[in-house]
């Protein structure tokens, strides 16, 4: 029998604010261990919590990017469990009245993955077992998180990777969190269960805890489909349970089953107040979106007409469409810009990080003087590529490295002039060439290059050699 | 509501509290009582436990929430002035295998 994978995931993301949820430690990441620390995120007796006002309007802002409705009058609920990440032996969440409710993420397909609810908790601190002791570092502790709840509609591990890719840029984009799944600033509970294909019943599910990287979502995924497939094929039943998922085998194993499943005897958290959100708050939040990334990447494709490959790979850092789009707004053509961006700019950029921070020392808007002369056909592609290198490397503006005369380009005598020059100076090349070697004309275009300080009109280049060779 | 010795146990386990047999037939009777008791407090309230927050009924205002300005934290060798320290971090005794 065919089975078909049904997965929701619980998704927990810190919130970026400066300070903790209930008090007023700093929320930065490392640090000595317990040096982010007072009597309220360290569950001192007496020790009285208050709402940080930022973790409530980012939550908002994240249900609201997400297409859910707020709950205007929340409140926040104890869960009350022993374990020494939490030093109040309960966690401040929220059970029956979340801030969120009822949203959903739309993958490129167009397929939507609901959203069940988004509440607001405290994070737990953070445990190092060695040797004989259990060591803890409450830094983390009382950090705000939102946990994001999917409904079971995604239904394959590449669905899966869109929907927790999709999720992470939307939080970026509203600028809630930093979203970095190796810093634990998003982890992910997977649940799956299996089904007969056509099957409405769902099956018993499994929990795979706390998932801090897409790759081993994925396969971690995939290892309980094919774990749970043949359990079933053999006529077994899956049994309820809490997973974990070893990074080295990349097999999954039992953490506990039902049996022992905690009773968290949530109640209202007699501490905080029920919180009471103005209409007019969550209508400013909400007019204070901007576009949201699949949005954004549509616009690219279908409005603007770029090249997909190419919005797909700027669309997923925002800085740099803020800089794409100044450039545009300045008169630039987009798809010389964006040309410019994935060639050139980006190639200086090594990291993730310095794509997301996209410092590049120029603005938008200076580009833009650039990429208007390549436009109007005064300077050449490889002109454009080169002086924009410059002017990263120094920051200064166009007219520094372009004159009147550059612009004029170079005429065709002299541009065969150099082709012949080229070809003299590279009989390997040229043989190659010759043989079949399409590539080797590349060595010539270098020579042009540097002859010319990127000025030669390749195009017209090729034409002039191919003639000649 | 009646109140099995078995539901005792859970209860038990939960709070870390170790019953025997006997223990758990007295306490039945005892947590009888005490459920009575919270259903009279209940009736006179008005409602299920969920409606705990009505009685103080008592709101705050979003404007009124917590700025978000960092403040100094405490001391670590405060924060620690309780435990026998190891490197900084509060040790427990080994909580997982």
């Amino acid at each position: 029998m065919k089975y078909e994978l049904v997965s929701g995931f619980e998704t927990h993301v810190e919130l970026a604010t400066a300070t903790k949820i209930f008090c007023g430690c700093t929320t930065a990441f490392g640090g000595e261990p317990n040096t982010h620390c007072c009597p309220v995120c360290t569950g001192q007796p007496g020790a009285l919590p208050v709402l940080n006002k930022k973790a409530v309007e980012f939550a908002i802002r994240a249900g609201l990017a997400t297409h859910c409705e707020i709950n205007t009058v929340t409140h926040l609920d104890r869960k009350n469990y022993c374990y020494p990440d939490l030093p109040k032996a309960y966690q401040i969440s929220q059970f029956d009245k979340p801030l969120c409710e009822h949203g959903y993420v739309e993958l490129e397909s167009g397929k939507k993955i609901r959203i069940l609810r988004i509440h607001i908790e405290e994070d737990a601190g953070k445990l190092v077992h060695e040797r004989g002791f259990t060591l803890i570092d409450y830094n983390r502790g009382g950090v705000p998180l939102i946990e994001i709840v999917s409904e079971p509609d995604i239904s394959s591990p590449e669905e899966a990777r869109e929907y927790v890719e999709k999720l992470q840029l939307i939080m970026r984009y509203i600028g809630v969190s930093d979203c970095k799944m190796q810093e634990g600033s998003m982890r992910c509970d997977v649940n799956i269960s299996l089904r007969p294909e056509g099957s409405e019943k769902l099956g018993t599910r499994t929990e795979i805890k706390n998932m801090n990287s897409i790759a081993h979502i994925e396969k971690a995924m995939r290892y309980e489909y094919g774990r749970q497939a043949e359990i079933l094929s053999g006529g077994g039943k899956v049994e309820q349970a809490t997973m974990r998922f070893d990074e080295t085998t990349g097999e999954t194993s039992v953490m506990r089953t039902k049996e022992d499943a905690q009773d968290y005897r949530y109640f209202p958290e007699p501490d905080i107040l029920t919180v009471n959100i103005p209409q007019s708050e969550v209508d400013r939040i909400k007019n204070s979106l901007p576009e949201l990334p699949l949005e954004k990447l549509r616009r690219y494709i279908d409005v603007l007409h770029l090249n997909a490959q190419n919005a797909r790979l700027i669309y997923k850092y925002k800085a740099a469409c803020d800089w794409f789009e100044e450039a545009v707004a300045a008169g630039a053509s987009p798809k010389n810009t964006l040309n410019l961006i994935v060639g050139t700019v980006f190639s200086r950029l090594d990291t993730e990080e310095d794509k997301e921070k996209f410092d590049v020392g120029i603005s938008g808007a200076q580009a833009a003087e650039l990429i208007k002369l390549l436009d109007g056909g005064k300077i050449n592609a490889t002109l454009a590529q080169m002086t924009l290198a410059k002017m990263l490397e120094t920051g200064d503006g166009v007219e520094k490295f372009i004159s009147a005369e550059d612009m004029r380009g170079m005429d065709d005598g002299e541009l065969t002039r150099l082709c012949k020059e080229a070809i003299a100076a590279n009989p390997q090349a040229v043989a190659d060439y010759k043989a079949g070697k399409e590539k080797a004309i590349f060595a010539l275009y270098g020579y042009l290059k540097r002859a010319t300080q990127g000025k030669a009109d390749v195009q017209k280049a090729t034409e002039i050699i191919k003639s000649l060779i | 509501m009646a109140i099995t010795e078995k539901e005792i146990k859970t209860l038990a386990r939960l709070a870390r509290l170790d019953f025997d047999d006997e223990r758990c037939r007295e306490f039945s009777g005892e947590f009888g009582e005490i459920i009575a008791f919270a259903d009279r407090i209940n009736a006179q309230v008005g409602g299920a436990t969920s409606d705990i927050r009505e009685v103080g009924g008592r709101e705050i205002a979003y404007g009124d929430l917590r700025d978000d300005e960092v403040k100094e934290s405490l001391l670590n060798e405060k924060v620690l002035s309780n435990v026998q320290s190891e490197g900084g971090f509060f040790p427990v005794r080994r909580v997982v295998k």
